[in-house]
């Protein structure tokens, strides 16, 4: 057996291309999907800066009311309701629910789920605005 | 019984608890941070609808009932574990393979963590309760 043989043997590792996520369709929205986290978690952490001024006084309190904020709110809700309209669609597929020993269909449970976002919205939006007056 | 048995026959916990804080965290995400984001990020600032936080006395008023406070974390709280999440598995999808390690792990989730416990700081220090 010659020296070359008894050495360790070479690893070729397969590593995807950089760009595989640009090749299909599918695969970008699914990276878009994924990449919806960062736009929405930095939304929060503005929210929790905005409650954390609240701390700081009415005198040094001012709204957010810029330009530039609004034009990031819409890139956030743009990236939210994409995320929104894709994980609460999965519902279907990952609910399981049986009544009187017969499953749910799916689309029932979509459209509970498009109908608890509906609520949950109207919720919400009542609050912030009721309480402003 | 062996211990390779046993260990199989054993829940996994920690995925389940993961799981737990990921698919909440999607859904309460889902559920709730759009109108959030149209109504304190869009209508408000132009002046469309009158929103609490365009004002301080309305502002801290809301942010003042336990409620609310306790609304706010938990939308923060399963968020941000489903944001580590996803944010981990985005990293894993472009290649970087460390983002698998434990040390990610830490990272990620411990931010999750960092960031809960920076909120419960938050709505304690920032309106009285009942306020």
């Amino acid at each position: 057996m010659t020296t070359e043989a008894q050495a360790a043997p070479r690893e070729y590792s397969w590593r995807m291309p950089a760009n595989w996520w640009t090749r299909q369709r599918h695969y970008f929205l699914y990276i878009l999907r994924e990449f919806t986290a960062l736009p929405m978690a930095l939304w929060l952490i503005w929210l929790l800066y905005e409650i954390r001024r609240a701390g700081s006084g009415a005198a040094h309190y001012y709204p957010p009311r810029s330009g530039a904020f609004v034009a990031f709110s819409v890139v956030v809700l743009l990236f939210s309701l994409y995320h929104s309209y894709t994980f609460l669609k999965l519902a279907g597929v990952i609910i399981r629910i049986k009544v009187l020993d017969r499953p749910v269909p799916s689309r029932l449970i979509v459209f509970a789920m498009f109908g608890a976002w509906a609520a949950a919205s109207a919720v919400v939006a009542f609050v912030l605005i009721w309480f402003a007056r | 019984m062996s211990d390779q048995a046993a260990a199989r026959r054993r829940p996994a916990l920690d995925h389940l608890v993961f799981w737990f804080l990921f698919s909440q965290g999607g859904v309460i995400s889902a559920l709730f941070l759009p109108v959030h984001v149209v109504v304190q990020g869009i209508l408000g600032p132009l002046d469309i609808v009158p929103v609490a936080d365009q004002h301080y006395d309305t502002w801290v008023r809301v942010l003042g009932n336990p409620l609310v406070k306790l609304y706010i974390l938990v939308l923060v709280m399963f968020s941000f574990f489903h944001f580590a999440h996803r944010l981990r598995y985005l990293l894993v999808d472009f290649g970087v393979h460390a983002a698998r390690s434990v040390p990610a792990q830490a990272v990620f989730y411990g931010g999750a963590v960092v960031v809960t416990l920076v909120t419960i700081w938050i709505l304690l220090t920032t309106a009285p309760l009942g306020g």
